[in-house]
């Protein structure tokens, strides 16, 4: 009697993960057939702040088309991220400039460009400025106009925050250093770059291209100068031909696999080009 | 001859300019004070809402609100007094009431602890990173930013318990004994009771601290802004929030003022709470 019972629930528990293992497959059939759709995991990506919230909403729009995804980002900027997928604490790093020779066995790929250029107030006649002029300017030892073919008027010069990217770009692409610029206005973000300089005929700054263009477009008074005579436009900035520019790049320590790949292949498609324009850098694609 | 220093009215001038200077400083910190806090009213009032403070953030932090942030802050904070409100207690009470205060042990623990409240607080998150995040394998989580940001409140709550519970007179103690209580009775029902404004205030000062950090719980409790759903989430508290808006986030200025005047009001609430509990705690305690 007891022999048969439990015979029979045995055979009945066996029924069950049969039927168990059919209904399964039969639910599972359609999941596992876009099985490479299904992606899921954890995917941590560190690194430099400028680019950390663009990424941030990258992963939450990803997150969005991949349920079973988590995408945390973290900051602490750009060595950080090189430091942290050295050590393996991240997947994926963010690095808002090129990488150093002593960087180069790490896999890099560029998801957006920052472009920075000279703007002017749109009544100022002077049309072009050698990086010798800007420098002058900057340093104080041009003070008028008239000294590059303006009017005759004081020059007000603008300058970046301490710690703004913009800055560091900017004072190394002219190989000055930060005390060295005799400022008369000290700016934080593009936008209050722009609007200071079309508020004064006789001001000059540097701003993110994207910032600029978007205003310039809709009718702020400010234009946008050529470095090197090269024009500041963004198909300029995503060829790689303007010179005041750096790549916002995702790194990873080898050739990227599986879910990393999956994002940044994310990162670089037309999906996420509003993203990339929202926080004024120039996507890679139109 | 006349003795200047005897002159009718050499004092009161000298009382005056004294007057002057005094009042001149405690205006200046007053004007300082409402700048800074009608600046942060100004530019930032006309973004809070409740949609605002319960809403998660969108477009980098440009919309929507810091319900998340304030979530984990309040996490954060909570894991922090966790710790450091019974390891603080105690530690203040073995070094005010166990110990002399001249031996080599307890002026060491004190020296040190004074050091430790000088230290810089990107040591801190540095530490804790190393530490919480990297060898006790807790990642970046709400709770290594909350016990990091324990070390940090850790000597200022164990010096101000210390100091209050100092400043009581040697004659309650006595007086104590002499009713024949026991140490552990004296210390929870007379000495604690009254050396609560002290902890009260160093409290104050610990959670301001913590709520205020931003250096630290970057590389502890991280970035994420997505509601945590448990202590090992990582998780942006406030202050890191209004740090990435204003640095990070072209045209994020709005939302991190509005973000910061969240943040003022409530350092002043908790302010107000505490020490209006450290009060009815105490009327209760020794009546």
């Amino acid at each position: 009697m007891l022999m048969r019972r439990t015979e029979r629930s045995k055979r009945t528990i066996l029924w069950l993960c049969v039927c168990g293992l059919i209904s399964g497959m039969s639910i599972g059939c359609p999941v596992s057939l876009c099985a490479a759709e299904a992606l899921t995991g954890k995917l941590v990506i560190t690194g430099s702040s400028t680019m950390a919230p663009l990424v941030a909403e990258m992963g939450k729009r990803f997150e969005s088309r991949h349920p079973a995804v988590r995408i945390d980002v973290q900051t602490g900027g750009s060595s950080r991220g090189i430091a942290d997928i050295r050590f393996g604490l991240a997947d994926i790093g963010m690095v808002s400039r090129s990488l150093h020779v002593h960087e180069r066995d790490l896999y890099e790929t560029p998801i957006a460009y920052d472009g920075v250029t000279i703007i002017l107030h749109q009544t100022n006649p002077v049309h072009s400025l050698t990086n010798d002029q800007i420098v002058a300017i900057y340093t104080g030892a041009i003070r008028n106009w008239r000294a590059v073919g303006g009017k005759d008027a004081p020059i007000t010069v603008l300058t970046k925050a301490e710690g703004r990217g913009t800055l560091e770009l900017f004072l190394r692409y002219f190989g000055l250093k930060s005390r060295e610029i005799r400022a008369h206005v000290v700016i934080g973000d593009n936008e209050q770059g722009v609007k200071t300089v079309a508020g004064n005929p006789h001001a000059i700054g540097y701003v993110s291209i994207g910032t600029a263009q978007y205003d310039a477009e809709r009718g702020v008074a400010v234009k946008l100068l050529p470095i090197q005579g090269i024009a500041p436009t963004m198909e300029n900035v995503r060829r790689g031909v303007f010179p005041l520019m750096r790549p916002l790049m995702l790194v990873t320590n080898g050739v990227p696999e599986g879910l990393p790949r999956r994002f940044i292949d994310f990162a670089r498609s037309s999906e996420v080009t509003d993203l990339v324009l929202n926080q004024y850098f120039v996507p890679l694609s139109e | 001859m006349v003795n200047k220093r005897s002159s009718p009215w050499l004092p009161l001038f000298q009382e005056r300019c004294v007057a002057l200077v005094v009042w001149l400083a405690v205006g200046l910190v007053t004007t300082l004070f409402l700048w800074l806090v009608s600046e942060i009213v100004l530019q930032g009032i006309g973004v809070v809402s409740w949609e605002f403070i319960l809403s998660a953030p969108q477009n980098a932090g440009r919309d929507g609100g810091i319900g998340p942030m304030l979530v984990a802050t309040a996490l954060i904070v909570g894991v922090c007094l966790g710790v450091s409100v019974p390891l603080g207690l105690g530690t203040a009470i073995v070094l005010a009431e166990y110990t002399n205060e001249n031996r080599r042990l307890s002026q060491w623990v004190r020296r040190s602890l004074d050091v430790l409240a000088g230290v810089p607080s990107i040591v801190f998150g540095l530490f804790g990173h190393a530490f919480f995040c990297l060898f006790l394998g807790l990642g970046f989580s709400l709770l290594s930013g909350g016990m990091t940001l324990a070390c940090m409140v850790l000597p200022l709550l164990i010096r101000s318990t210390e100091e209050s519970l100092r400043a009581i007179p040697r004659e309650y103690r006595l007086s104590a004994a002499a009713l024949g209580l026991s140490r552990w009775t004296t210390v929870t029902r007379l000495l604690i009771p009254l050396a609560l404004p002290g902890f009260a205030a160093g409290l104050i000062l610990g959670v301001g601290r913590a709520m205020a950090e931003t250096a630290a719980l970057l590389f502890t409790s991280g970035y994420v802004d997505r509601f945590p759903t448990s202590l090992l989430d990582s998780g942006r508290a406030l202050s890191v929030h209004i740090w990435d808006l204003a640095m990070n986030v072209p045209g994020g200025n709005s939302h991190a003022y509005a973000s910061a005047l969240v943040l003022v009001g409530l350092l002043f609430a908790i302010n107000l709470t505490s020490s209006f509990i450290a009060d009815q705690w105490k009327k209760h305690a020794l009546t």
